[in-house]
Order: C-alpha cells, then structure tokens, then sequence
C-alpha cells in the first residue's frame, strides 16, 4: 500500500511594499487583511492561467492572530479577495517563520496528495499589532526559570549573541547593515524589486498615495553615521536601530503547485521544494536557530553547504547573520548571501517575510541559471529556526 | 452639528506616463460623516489647483477617502442666505470646477462612494470617471430641496448623458422620494466610463488613467446628441405639472435649464445656473426644503423626548385582527423582528386568508430577489393564528388593529390581559380614538401605549407613538425601539383625538367637504388643496381611506371639537354611497378655498401646539413630512404658513413661536 510522494514546486511570488509600523507608515490607516488581499489578487493577476477554482487551500500566517488578523487570515482573505465561495484556508503562527512554516503546510497538502494548488504567505502589520501585545506571558516562564527574562525581547537576544560570540564586534554588525542597504538599493535601481513588489494604494491621513519603496531603505548609510547610533536595548550595547530590521507593515503570498498541475496549467515552476527542517534552540539565543535547522535540511537532502549556491536569509539582527555565517562557514561578505539585501534594508513583517526570501531567492535563480541549490532560513521567536532548501527550474533543465 | 471641513489634499504618485496628481477629498471623519463642499472647502480646492497647475503633470486623479466620494454643498451654509451670497457660491463653484475641466492634461474622477449634488457635479467636470460596483448614492438631489444643481449639473449633465436621462435625473428622480442611482445605474446610464470592482478601486482608476493617457486618450467634451431635448423637455413639463401643479419652482427651473443646455456655452448656462441659484435659494421653497431636510434626516433620528430606559425584549407579537391593516402590520413585524407573529379574529377563514396572504407576499419578495427563498420558508413557519384568545399567550407585544369603535377595542385589550403577562406592551393602531379611554378598564394602563401606523404601511415611514398620562417609560421605551427596528420614524404625541396628522388633514377635509355642502365641485375643492404641491387630491384620498371611515373619523372630532370639524351632509351621503348633498348653494372660488385650507391648518396647528399634543412646530412639520407625504418645499406645513403670513393672520404670531419646546 506504498503511495508515492508528489514534487512540490513555487511558482510565482509577491509582497507589499514594507512600510515602517506606527503614525508615520504608508499603512497606518490600511488594514492587514487588505494588504493580504492585494498580494493574493496580485499573484492572480500574474499568474492568468491559473483558474481561481483550483485553487485547493489558502494558508496564511499571522503572529498576532487578532484585530484585522484575526479571521482565520486564509479564508477571511480568501472571501475578500473575491476567491469562489469553494476554495477554503486557514491561519497558521510560527512567529517569524509563519510564511515558512505556512510553505512547508501547504507544501505536505500538495505532497500528500490533498491538494494540487495552494496560496501560501503572510501578513504582519507591526502598527496595528506591536510584539506581543495581546500575549499573557505564562509566569512559571519566570519562576521556574523556564526561559531567561531577556528571551521576550528581541533586542535583547541579540545582544546575548554578541555576549556569546565576543569576536561579532558592533563594527562587524554595522558593515554588514551598511552592505544589506547598498545591496537594496541597488535591486531597486536595477528593476529587482519591481518584479517582486506590488503598489498598492493606500489611504492616509494626507489623502490616498501610491506606495512605492519600502519604507525604511536608507541608501546612504555609512559605518560612520550608523556608529552613532545609541543602543537601545542595553548600556554600551552593540544592537542599535541601523543593524537590525524596524518594526514593519507587510503582506506576502506564493503559489506553490505539484509538477503535475504545473504541467496541466502551464504554470512555469521557478524552484522545487527539495527539504526543510525546524529546530529549537535556547530562547534567550534564539538567533542560533537556523544553523541546526540549515544542517538538518542539508543532511535530509544530501548536500553539504558548498553545494548551495544561494542563500536567502533573514535579518532581524546583523549580528543573527553572523553567527549563522560563523556556524556555516561562510564569509559574512559572501555573495552568495542575500545578494538583492535583506530585512535590515527593507524591514521584517514577522510572518510575511519567508515569502520575500523566496521570491528574492527564486529570482535569484533566474538570473543565476547554473546555480542549482538555494536555501532560505530564519531564526524565531522562543529559540526555533526554519530552512527550506531548494532546487533551481530555471536552468532549462 | 458643524463636523470638519473637508480639505482637497494632494499627493503624487509616479507613473509610467510621468506623475500623476492624486487629490483627495476628506473631512477627517468616518463614513458617517461625509465629505461636504462648504466655504472652507473651496478655498482647499483653490490652494489645489493653484499648485496642480504650476505643477507638471501628466494627469490628475480625483477621489473621495473611504466610502465617500462627495456629497455636495454644505446645507448648514444655505440657511437664511440672501440672494448675492447665493449667486457668489455658484460663481465660486463655476470658477473652481471650470479651472478642473481646464487643466492641460487628462483628468479622472474616481468615484469610489456616496456621490451627490456637488459630489456629481465636480466628477462631470473631469474628463473621465470610474465608479466603484458598491456605491448606492449617485444622485443630484437638488430639487427635492426646492433647488437645482447649480455648479455645472444642469449643463454637463444632458451634454454627457442625453436629454431623457438628464431629465430624469436632475428632476424626476429626485421627485420620487429622492431615488438615487446605484453604481450599476449611472455606468449603464452614461455617467461613468468604467464600472469596477470596490477591491482594489483606487488602483484599478489609476491604471485607467494610465492607459488613457498612454494610448493617446487626452482631454473630452462631452457631447451627447442633444436633438431631442426639446421635445423631451415639453413631455417633462406636462409631466410635472400633474405632480406639482406648479406650486414649487425649483423642478420648472431645472427644465429650463437642461433645455438651454442646447444652445448655450458653458458660460452662458453657468451665467443662468447662477441667476436660477440667486432666485431659488433664498426662496421659501429651498429654505422650507432645508428645514425638511434636516428634520427627517437628523432630528426625527434623535428620538426628542423618548425616555432613556432600556426597552423589554420583544420575542413574540400578537396582531388582533386580520384585516387590511393587521395584515400588512403583520408582515411587518414578521420581516423586521423575525420572531414569531400571531393573528388573531373572530373567524378561522379570515385567519387563514391573512396568513396566507403574508406567504403569499413573501413569495413575491423571494420572486423580486430581495428575500432568499430559505429565509422566506422560515419566516413564513413564524406566522399563525387562531380563533383562539390563548394564541397571546406569552408575547411581548400585542397591537391590535380592529374596527375603530372604542367599546370593540376595549373588549379585545380585556380579552387579551386576561392570557398575558403584566409587562406585555398592548398597543393600539387606532387613528382617532382616545388612547387613555381605551385603556381605562385595563388593569395595568401602565403598558399601553398607542403606535398608529400609515396606510400604505410599506411606504409610509411615520409611526405616531402616544403615550396617555398613565404610560410608563419602559413601555414607552419598548414601542419606540420596535419602531426603529421597524425602521420606522417614530414621532412623540400625547394623547388627543386624531393625533397630529389625522387631526390636520380631518381640519383640511372639514373645509372641503363644507365646500361641497355648498356647491364646490370636488374638481374644484381638490384644485384647492392641490396648489399646496400635496401628492394626494382630496378626493382621491377620501377613497383610499374609505369614505365609511374618514366619516367615522370626522365624527370623532366632531364629538372633541364641534366647531371646527362640523358633520358634512355630503361626507355622510358619500360614506353611504351616495353624492355630495348641497345644503345651500353659495360656492367659493378655488382661490378662496385654498386660503381656507391655509387658514384651517394654521388654526389646528395652533391648537395642537397649545393643547400640547406636542410641544414643537418642527414635529407637526415632521408626521405630516413622513405620514401624508407633504412636499419638503412646504416645510410641512408651518413654515410655508410662517413664510407665507397666514400664520400671523390666523394666530397673531408665528407657528414656530408657539410650543413647550422650541426650536431655534
């Protein structure tokens, strides 16, 4: 009674602009589940072969599953954005890797044979929503020492990164910030983004407009200016506002098809889902995540990290890159690594970035067609790590 | 009452055409307030254009922030303006909205909500429109008020749309209670040039104006063929002229204006919008209009007087009767409350028949798409009814509406204590008999409240609540808060024969059917009450009522007020079936009729205000607006009698002077 496993492969990708949380952002007055909807019709409009009513399942992640995101975000989002009444969704939260871990979902749908289509992503809209908000910290986390106290901040387990890693100095941390900007800028310039990022209007406060860049793109960033910068989270810290992600608005959401139905609607599969791996790590360094999570899906596919040949990773903090680099063995300034930038150029919307990792590593394929093996990675909240590892579809193979 | 000025704010977004202009219109309130064009406004949209058109663009996008695109001038300025501050709005309109339709480069009106008056005018002056599929106010309400669309509707309207749509539009529409087109009307009418969906509205209207400016599209006359207009503007007037006999001047004006439309420049037909604004606004219609409108659409809401006590729950409602009345209350209850409804009459059959006739109407509402056949089943299993005074047993609410003889209704309320439990709100629907004696063998008067309701009760949204002196505040409160979600207007009386609106038009028939004792013909007596723009002729009114019981109802007040509602030979030979009787021949001429009708109301208005029936003028004004139907140019009828002097004459002073409660 053996069945077979079915491939899964991506198809296509798309985000929101990113925009800062709070008064100031593009999407202060815009809802989450709005910006949710106009990724999913976006992916639609992109993607015309593909007949909404095959679509078999809406899987979309949140961290702070209430207010605009608190609707079972995969049906809520399904409806508003004009999906038959048939095709049904769900929400998933796995913090930080919630459109990761919403990927993997939809991908074990496909491959067990459930599912043929699945809409997968995430929103986060930071403003609406701020860390931790609505959570009711259970306290025995407390009084039994379950976690240190320094594990609920963020900022603050990074800063226990650069206690642990005491050659990851603050310089370090701010020229690989100073790198991740010049990288943004130059796939803004050079039409990158365009292909990956939806416009969206927007009403605010000075009347409807048009997003455009992300946010928080500082362009003319330099180690000087960002060595100025106080750190926020501790005295004589080394974690300042210029080497980690601000607090973002963002939605995301992918297409993930099994070949099959690639085949049967023409839909060009850009990467194939080749492994993925989760992992726990001690909450307090909950940065170390993803370097057993990248090991354990490298082990489960064969390959050694040499064999990969990009690398799209999260970056809430340079110095979470770092110790990542440093547990790899790769060069923090290696171009294979987040060649288009990352999070601290563009922001972080928690559960939606997974995607733009790989939308941006997908392209990333297209434009490196001999290279065959990717890997996109986060660390997570609590100590966990994601890695999904890919295989390139782009090559004319 | 004054909410934020709405503020004209620009953005801009780069495009592949270059940058284009986005400009919003927003008074920083929610949807429930919208966007309106008052002084403070204009000078917003001035300080706009000043730096549109210093700018470089490549086009404009104009649009209203969410679900409200503009709702028009702001009616709070129109109050006791003089004719020079009306010419200067319109001129200020014409000038503002013409540099818009002057701009150099292609201009999109993306309306994306609720549109009115102004709202529609200021999208007309761009040269390209997209409506959003969910707007259900697209309209130029401007006569209703006793005006007409004066910044450019009359013009641009019949030279975008043809002459019979701009008819329509601009004057018939809003003469049938203020009908307002949906988003599907107005795109398959003419007046947008795309229909899309609300979801992503504002960027699906960008990427309109995108592809018109790159395929080449570039400024636009409209340019409707106007060559029936004329004949179609003389059709409109016989038209009007059967509705309002010429008593409001506003829908005239607007006729004339959409016929000039034909030969005229822009310029010219802004030139006559001004001198018809300049005339109209300040005229006793528009302001009567004004006063209306704000009685219906804002006081009537608030409830004046309604005690703040938390209504009982209503779960069960009895209906005594099953007749024409009962029925139609009934069906009523049924579709509002959606609980169960009992009926209850002397015989089976007749039960039956009503019940039947409540699926029956149900089933026409399923047929018309506007219940779900599901939804109908279930609220049809919600109806039933016996012979049986047990079937009250355990409702909230009991209202009877049987013949109206006081010993009869006095019978049922007996009957139906004797099965319900002490805070059962009984109500009656009677039209003229005394609440408080109907309630006087009750043992608990306390809960009896009177909700008399208008025939047709579909269309009329009045509700007189009376309370006698014994009413409590929690039954009281109960009736009111059934009525809202009747989505009924209530109105407060005391107790007094014939309430408000049966009191003044019984006054108003007394001198008509005295008329016809003395040789009047009906033609001529219902000329008379006509020329007040009333909807309905006397006589037509007499027949729809029953002649049995508006003699009924005569006797009534003759028995409260025999001099000034005196028996009529003519109405008691009607009633039987008969002709008028003239008992003396000694006619008077419409002219002096109408004047007696004039007279006769301001009279009974002023007795009821000193009897205290209600304390304020604004609520006579009110039940005669909402439960006879009266034109909004009369103002119910107190203002045109203030306006006019009859007042003074009558009563020696003003009507809106008299009263308990007045309003300023």
């Amino acid at each position: 009674m053996g069945r077979e496993l079915r491939e899964v492969v991506y198809v296509d990708g798309v985000r929101t602009v990113f925009g800062r949380a709070g008064e100031d952002g593009y999407f202060w007055r815009t809802r989450a589940d709005d910006m949710a909807v106009k990724v999913v019709r976006e992916l639609l409009r992109r993607n015309p072969e593909l007949p909404p009513e095959r679509i078999d399942d809406v899987v979309l992640a949140a961290t702070a599953q209430v207010g605009d995101q608190g609707l079972t975000l995969g049906r809520d989002v399904a409806l508003l954005a004009g999906l038959p009444q048939s095709v049904p969704g769900f929400a998933v939260d796995r913090m930080c890797a919630g459109a990761l871990t919403a990927t993997t979902a939809g991908a074990g749908e496909i491959a067990m044979g459930a599912a043929d289509v699945v809409l997968v992503g995430g929103v986060e809209h930071m403003g609406h929503h701020p860390m931790g908000d609505d959570v009711d910290f259970n306290p025995r986390f407390v009084s039994e020492r379950i976690v240190d106290d320094s594990a609920a901040v963020m900022g603050q387990t990074a800063e226990n990164l650069h206690d642990a890693f005491p050659s990851l100095t603050r310089e370090d941390a701010d020229a690989f910030a100073v790198a991740s900007q010049q990288k943004a800028a130059r796939a803004w310039d050079e039409g990158v983004m365009d292909e990956l990022v939806v416009r969206m209007a927007v009403f605010t406060d000075d009347g409807w407009t048009v997003t455009e860049r992300d946010q928080f793109l500082r362009p003319e960033t330099n180690l000087e200016g960002l060595a100025t910068l106080r750190t926020p989270f501790r005295t004589a810290g080394r974690v300042t506002a210029g080497n980690s992600a601000g607090l973002t608005d963002g939605a995301t959401a992918a297409l993930l098809v099994s070949e099959d139905a690639a085949d049967e609607l023409a839909l060009e599969p850009r990467m194939r889902l080749v492994s993925f791996a989760y992992a726990g790590v001690q909450p307090e360094l909950m940065g170390l995540g993803p370097v057993p999570a990248t090991k354990r899906a490298l082990a489960q596919a064969g390959l050694a990290v040499g064999d990969v040949g990009l690398f799209e990773l999260n970056e809430p903090f340079a110095v979470q890159v770092l110790t990542w680099c440093e547990g790899m063995g790769i060069a923090a300034d290696d171009p294979r690594l987040n060649p288009y930038g990352g999070a601290i150029a563009c922001g972080h919307p928690l559960a939606a970035t997974g995607v733009r990792l790989m939308a941006q590593l997908a392209h990333g394929f297209r434009e490196q067609p001999d290279v065959r093996y990717g890997l996109t990675a986060l660390c997570i909240g609590l100590g966990m790590g994601a890695a999904i590892v890919w295989e390139n579809t782009q090559n004319g193979g | 009452m004054a909410s934020n000025a709405t503020l004209f704010k620009l953005q801009a977004v780069s495009t592949k055409v270059g940058r284009i202009a986005l400009a919003t219109m927003d008074n920083g309130e929610d949807w429930q307030k919208p966007n309106t064009f008052g002084e403070a406004a204009l000078r917003s949209l001035e300080a706009l254009l000043d730096r549109v058109e210093a700018d470089d663009c490549a086009g404009l996008l104009l649009t209203g922030k969410p679900f409200v695109f503009a709702v028009g001038a702001d009616i709070d300025e129109f109050g006791e303006i003089t004719p020079e501050r009306a010419r200067e709005g319109g001129q200020a309109g014409h000038a503002l909205f013409g540099r818009i339709r002057a701009l150099p480069f292609p201009t999109l009106a993306a309306i994306n909500g609720a549109a009115l008056g102004g709202g529609v005018e200021i999208a007309l002056h761009c040269d390209y429109r997209t409506i959003s599929a969910d707007v259900r106010h697209f309209a130029c309400p401007e006569v209703l008020l006793g005006l007409i669309p004066g910044w450019g509707g009359t013009q641009l309207i019949p030279r975008l749309v043809g002459a019979e749509q701009a008819v329509r539009f601009v004057v018939e529409n809003p003469l049938r209670q203020n009908r307002m087109l949906n988003a599907p009307q107005a795109f398959a009418a003419g007046f947008a040039d795309a229909l899309l969906e609300p979801v992503e509205f504002l960027d699906e209207s960008l990427a309109v104006l995108v592809r018109t400016i790159e395929e080449g599209g570039g400024k636009r006359e409209p340019a409707a063929d106007l060559s029936d207009l004329e004949e179609v503007v003389r059709k409109a007037r016989s038209r009007i002229d059967d509705q309002v006999h010429g008593a409001a001047p506003a829908p005239y004006r607007a006729l004339d204006l959409i016929a000039g439309a034909g030969s005229w420049t822009i310029e010219e037909g802004y030139k006559a919008e001004e001198n018809a604004l300049a005339e109209l606004l300040p005229g006793p219609q528009a302001q009567a209009s004004v006063y209306s409108f704000y009685l219906v659409e804002r006081r009537a809401k608030r409830g004046i007087g309604v005690p703040d006590t938390a209504p009982r729950r209503v779960s069960k409602v009895g209906v005594v009767g099953a007749g024409l009345m009962a029925r139609q209350l009934a069906l009523l209850f049924l579709r509002r409350l959606e609980v169960p409804v009992v009926l209850r009459d002397i015989s089976q059959e007749q039960v039956d028949d009503a019940i039947a006739w409540v699926r029956s109407e149900l089933e026409e509402l399923v047929a018309k798409s506007r219940l779900a056949e599901a939804k109908a089943r279930f609220l049809g299993s919600l109806v039933s009814g016996s012979t049986d005074w047990q079937v009250f047993s355990g409702c909230d609410l009991v209202l009877e509406a049987v013949f109206e003889e006081l010993e009869l209704k006095k019978a049922v309320f007996a009957e139906v204590e004797q099965v319900v439990g002490p805070e059962t709100v009984l109500a009656t629907n009677t039209s003229s008999l005394s609440v408080t004696a109907l309630g006087s063998g009750l043992e608990h008067p306390e809960r009896l409240v009177g909700m008399h309701f208008f025939n047709p009760v579909a269309v009329l949204p009045l509700v007189e609540l009376v309370r006698t002196p014994e009413t409590d505040d929690e039954s009281l409160a109960t009736a009111w808060a059934v009525t809202r979600k009747l989505r009924k207007t209530g109105v407060l009386v005391r107790d007094a024969p014939g309430f408000v609106v049966n009191r003044l038009l019984g006054r108003q028939g007394s001198v008509v059917t005295t008329a016809l004792d003395h040789g009047n013909t009906v033609e001529e007596t219902d000329e008379a009450v006509l020329r007040l723009g009333v909807p309905m002729a006397p006589s037509f009114l007499l027949q729809f009522v029953g002649p049995k019981v508006a003699n009924h109802v005569r006797h009534t007040l003759h028995d409260a007020w025999p001099d000034r509602f005196p028996l009529s030979p003519s109405l008691e030979s009607i009633a039987e079936g008969g002709d008028p009787v003239i008992v003396e021949h000694a006619p008077r001429s419409v002219e002096e009729l109408h004047e007696a009708v004039l007279e006769a109301l301001a009279d009974e208005v002023r007795h009821i205000l000193e009897e205290g029936v209600v304390d304020d003028a604004a609520d006579v004004d009110t039940c005669l607006i909402l439960g006879a139907g009266y034109p909004f140019w009369l103002g119910g009828i107190t203002k045109r009698l203030d306006q006019t002097g009859v007042s003074e004459r009558v009563t020696g002073r003003l009507l809106s002077q008299i009263g308990a409660r007045v309003t300023t």
